[in-house]
């Protein structure tokens, strides 16, 4: 009997405190994902990716919007949205304490406005998306001559680009590629 | 056939839907009495609706030692009739969806109902399958959701707690309009963009594509940070912080390719060839 309250002092208390005290998670637990709206640019990658469909996507031209929603009730807590968002605007948190008895607090969703082509005036875009790619190029460093034709560029919608570019004759002839690859390939050898 | 309690025919006998078997005052009245009264006994039985089994192997290891959800009273038993709460999980398959209603019938009254699961809550992965009705709430009136696939232990312990009405509901909905003239911010703005899809493709080719990402995240925030001279003791600081020699090794990689790339040469060959 001693030896027995000996080991069982030996062993200690192997039950967890919580909920009475706060639970250490590892630190690759995947939990809520965390969405900061300000740095999400509508692009729609996560809604690709998301196997459950919690993240979802809908675009209305006649609105000017597209919405984002999120759903926890749905989410898997697979992480496959932060992998591919570009710019970490959804990111698993360690929060597990999801359960509610409402079902709406299960839904987060967000709102964004569309870019217009500057030729068409068809939207064609997010407008956070158009402007993050603008952004970006200046970031990398282009030309201030570069930057307004780019600028051009990413405001107009792929349909009117395909026009443009059809006028171009330089575009149209493709001996130009083939003139490339052969210099490419006498400058390696 | 006559009308088959709880569906609702869309178009003619082909195409169905689920109501939830309705609920009468006095039962939600007597619920508010039932939790008042539960204390510390709470007798929970389990309907599994179709789901893949994770949320039933979580469910107990609740109730082992370790999270011992017997502190609060909470004992799984084997029959509904016994039962205080029901927990389903599943997403309610059509060939579950009798059984899981004379579960519920044969539960006394008042009783609470939990959706457990990705599934329970609303499908989960299974939501757009054939054979699914998708979610506990199709077929049942459902007072509270614990999400996850499947919940841990400490999330179901919560979530019972919450059903209980002992602990608070943290989680609040959310909606967001875009502010005009918002932009999204530019992480890492010192570093050339080709530098920078090399850097994320060798971590993302080492490490997996979650993991590649976190590190080539951090990697870049120490190279944004510091200037030439303190780059390595930075690293060195990070690494010896993370004491992972599998991050060590991925960190020595990403410094050569990018310090190659800072020297203008391309990758280095082994790396260009499992690309
Ligand atoms: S964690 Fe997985 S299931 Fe959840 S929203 Fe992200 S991609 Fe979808
Ligand atoms: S991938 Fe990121 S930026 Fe794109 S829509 Fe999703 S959260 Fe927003
Ligand atoms: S929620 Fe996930 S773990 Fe639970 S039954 Fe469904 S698929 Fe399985």
């Amino acid at each position: 009997m001693f030896k027995l309250f000996k080991s069982i002092t030996k062993a200690g208390d192997s039950i967890v405190k919580y909920p009475f005290a706060p639970l250490d998670v590892s630190d690759d637990f995947r939990g809520k994902p965390e969405y900061n709206a300000k740095d999400c640019i509508a692009c729609a990658a996560c809604t690709r990716a998301c196997p459950a469909n919690a993240l979802i996507m809908e675009t209305k031209a006649d609105e000017n919007s597209r919405r984002w929603e999120l759903s926890m009730a749905r989410c898997i807590f697979c992480g496959r949205c932060e992998e591919v968002c570009p710019t970490g605007a959804i990111k698993l948190s360690k929060e597990f304490e999801l359960a509610v008895t409402n079902k709406a607090d299960l839904y987060e969703d967000a709102t964004f406005t569309l870019a217009h082509c500057r030729e068409c005036e068809t939207p064609f875009a997010p407008r956070k998306a158009v402007d993050y790619a603008m952004d970006l190029l200046v970031q990398s460093g282009i030309s201030e001559e570069q930057q307004a034709k780019r600028h051009e560029q990413v405001e107009t919608c792929p349909e009117c680009l395909r026009k443009q570019s059809m006028l171009d004759y330089d575009n149209v002839f493709h001996g130009k590629h083939l003139n490339n690859v052969h210099l490419k390939q006498e400058e390696r050898v | 056939m006559s009308e088959m309690k709880g569906i609702r025919e869309i178009v003619g006998k082909d195409h169905t839907a689920t109501v939830p078997v309705p609920q009468d005052e006095n039962t939600i009245k007597l619920k508010s009495v039932l939790l008042e009264d539960i204390q510390r006994s709470a007798y929970v039985y389990r309907v599994d609706c179709g789901g893949c089994n994770g949320c039933e192997i979580e469910i107990f290891a609740a109730t082992t030692p370790v999270f011992d959800a017997e502190r609060f009273g909470i004992k799984v038993v084997a029959s509904p009739r016994h039962a205080d709460i029901l927990l389903f999980t599943g997403a309610v398959t059509r060939a579950m969806r009798m059984p899981a209603l004379r579960a519920y019938e044969a539960a006394p009254d008042p009783k609470i109902v939990v959706s457990y699961g990705a599934c329970g809550c609303d499908g989960g992965i299974f939501h757009d399958l054939y054979c699914v009705w998708g979610g506990t709430d199709k077929i049942v009136p459902v007072d509270v959701y614990i999400p996850g696939c499947p919940p841990t232990p400490a999330a179901t312990i919560y979530g019972l707690a919450v059903a209980l009405g002992i602990l608070d509901q943290k989680l609040k909905g959310s909606s967001v309009k875009e502010e005009e003239g918002e932009k999204a911010t530019l992480k890492h703005t010192g570093i050339p963009l080709e530098m920078k899809v090399i850097i994320e493709r060798e971590a993302r080719r080492l490490a997996g594509y979650r993991h590649g990402g976190l590190i080539a995240d951090d990697f870049m925030n120490i190279l944004v940070e510091s200037t030439t001279e303190t780059v390595d003791t930075n690293i060195k600081a990070y690494l010896d912080e993370k004491d992972d020699p599998r991050l060590r090794e991925i960190f020595d990689n990403l410094y050569r390719v990018s310090l190659a790339e800072l020297c203008g040469r391309s990758q280095p060959a082994d790396a260009r060839a499992e690309d």
